[in-house]
């Protein structure tokens, strides 16, 4: 994937170094991944660990809106199934890593490697990454066929079918009780790595020939056609990457927590990573990633304040449910004045090219 | 240049019929590399319709549409493009939120160039269309005639045997027209292809193309060189009615 000659260019008239071409054309990314360093470093050295929890989380939050990003901004047609493959990648490493002791008596359903054996973590993860990305292929060789509509509910439909297999597949799954006992390696750095990751993966993704004719057909699916893009096949490469991202992001989930459940995957977290999509702007990477940092923000913010607070020496706390409510009013406030996100569907461009070259 | 190999574009027999209603009935056409070919006729003769089908976008409903005399009939707008037939839209219809340089890539990445020689051939197009200076442009900014030769270029950009150019002048001024039809008549030359145009000022047509077909509701009238067609009494008879056309009456 070679990405320099679609990626926004000097004008021909100015003559620029290679270093700083590489830099105008990766500051898309930078501009996203040194702010999270800036925090990581921060809250590592000065924060308590539960500002270091807070961080982790968001970290990894990102890593799953950039997978939802990954097929649903680039092609344009909402998914609601995909975090479906976060718990199908969640139970695949759980599976392979958790409890050795145990899973003979409470997951004897297991296939003979996986119930009487443990692999190290590092294997573990890869592997269930890529079994959520095939799993995303399979779905995914069904579901784009589909047109816009049907496709988005049709992932829903995806949603519920997983949902319901593993929560009465009891002599695998636990039905819908908790694995519990996984190794919790996800720190700071892990998550940061993996957010990191997962930013550039999807920015070599978008840039690419494969990501230019994804956008070429949410643009316009007939103009596409004519320029020899197959709708098809682009949206199956978009919902496998986007699959293998989310499986990432069930990885990490699963050992930040030590335990899986399936009703965590499920439409709470459809609906809060789709909606911080939708508040940072669901047509640009910097939105995905933007619209995770702001939510995250807000929902920290009144949940302290929620469990108490004090001002001048009087206890005070908000009423349980206010983060809620705060959160929906922002979302309302933002879908009425900036119905395009946060960002708008543009990334952060190096500062001379701003505002002529943008949505890509 | 182009690298496609293909020669001929051929509509046989080709019927197309929506609900009842007969778009097209019966109609053959032979595109060659190298010739401009000029598509008239009346509003609703047709030519979309017949565009829609050369380039996969319309099954015909019956008869075929032949590559190198090869049937392929059917096989869709995406393989027909990778086959070498390129097309613009009455309705422009760019890749809004994407550069002028980055709708060409779409095409040329669609064509199956590698990544820098798609680079370079957008760069040539866009040049030889006095387009460079709008490469780095978001298409929702560009005027109206900017996006309509945006639109030609990007399907230029398909590295194709052959153009299909629906009405790419409607709405532009004179001027802006003529230099448009010079750019046309030079196609073949500069990139060997065929070109198919479709435009309702007969002058200008007369002008541009080599062949001249002319479709009325969805009947091949005529076909011939500029002034054959313009001589031949069924054509005068369609645009002018029967009284109104002695022979003196110049039409064009």
């Amino acid at each position: 994937m070679s990405v320099s000659p679609l990626s926004p260019h000097a004008p021909a008239t100015t003559d620029r170094g290679p270093a700083e071409r590489l830099l105008r054309c990766w500051f898309p990314v930078l501009a996203l991944i040194v702010p999270l360093f800036a925090v990581a470093i921060v809250s590592d050295l000065a924060g308590s660990v539960m500002i270091q929890r807070t961080v982790t989380e968001a970290l990894i939050r990102i890593v799953v809106v950039v997978g939802i990003y990954v097929f649903v901004g680039n092609t344009g047609v909402i998914s609601f199934g995909s975090v479906t493959f976060m718990a199908i990648a969640a139970y695949a490493t759980g599976w392979q890593t958790c409890c050795e002791a145990l899973k003979p008596i409470t997951m004897p359903g297991l296939p003979e490697f996986l119930r009487d054996h443990s692999y190290s973590l590092f294997p573990a993860a890869l592997a269930a990454v890529a079994l959520a990305a095939l799993a995303a292929f399979v779905t995914g060789l069904v579901l784009m066929r589909m047109s816009g509509l049907a496709a988005s509910i049709s992932t829903l439909a995806v949603l519920f079918i997983v949902n319901v297999v593993y929560s009465n597949w009891d002599s695998v799954t636990m039905g819908t009780a908790s694995m519990v006992g996984l190794p919790r390696y996800v720190t700071l750095w892990v998550a940061l790595g993996a957010a990191v990751l997962a930013i550039v993966v999807a920015w070599l993704y978008q840039s690419s020939r494969f990501g230019l004719a994804v956008r070429a057909t949410r643009a316009d699916e007939v103009a596409a056609a004519a320029c020899g893009v197959s709708l098809y096949r682009a949206r199956l490469l978009a919902f496998t990457l986007s699959g293998a991202l989310m499986g990432l992001g069930g990885v990490l989930t699963a050992h930040f927590l030590g335990t899986v459940s399936i009703n965590s995957f499920f439409l709470k977290l459809t609906f809060i990573a789709l909606a911080m999509l939708v508040v940072g702007g669901m047509g640009s990477l910097a939105g995905a990633v933007a619209g995770v940092v702001v939510t995250s923000v807000v929902i920290d913010v009144f949940r302290r304040l929620e469990s108490g607070f004090s001002i001048a020496g009087a206890n005070w706390s908000l009423p349980a449910g206010t983060q809620e409510l705060v959160l929906a009013g922002v979302m309302l406030l933002i879908l009425i004045y900036r119905k395009d996100g946060l960002m708008g569907g543009r990334e952060f461009h190096w500062p001379s090219n701003r505002g002529k070259i943008a949505g890509t | 240049m182009t690298t496609q190999t293909l020669q001929t574009l051929e509509a046989r027999d080709v019927h197309i019929s929506f609900g009842g209603i007969r778009a097209l009935s019966g109609v053959n056409m032979k595109l060659r590399r190298g010739v401009v070919f000029g598509l008239i006729g009346p509003n609703g003769a047709g030519k979309t319709t017949m565009v829609n089908v050369l380039s996969g976008f319309q099954r015909p409903t019956s008869g075929t549409v032949n590559l190198d005399g090869a049937d392929a009939s059917g096989i869709g707008p995406q393989k027909m493009a990778r086959a070498g037939i390129g097309r613009s839209f009455q309705a422009a219809r760019l890749f809004r939120d994407m550069t002028v340089e980055q709708n060409l890539m779409v095409a040329a990445f669609g064509a199956g160039l590698p990544a820098a020689r798609a680079a370079r051939a957008a760069h040539e197009i866009l040049e030889w269309m006095g387009l460079a200076a709008a490469a780095g442009k978001r298409c929702d900014t560009l005027s109206y005639g900017d996006e309509r030769r945006v639109s030609i270029a990007r399907a230029l950009a398909l590295d194709p045997a052959f153009v299909l150019l629906d009405e790419p002048a409607s709405g532009m001024n004179d001027a802006e027209c003529d230099a448009l039809m010079h750019t046309i008549a030079h196609l073949p030359a500069r990139f060997g292809c065929g070109v198919l145009l479709i435009e309702h000022n007969m002058k200008v047509i007369m002008g541009v193309c080599d062949r001249v077909h002319v479709l009325d509701g969805g009947r091949s009238l005529a076909e011939g060189t500029p002034v054959e067609v313009q001589n031949d009494p069924t054509v005068r008879r369609a645009y002018l009615g029967e009284k109104a056309a002695p022979k003196s009456a110049a039409l064009f």
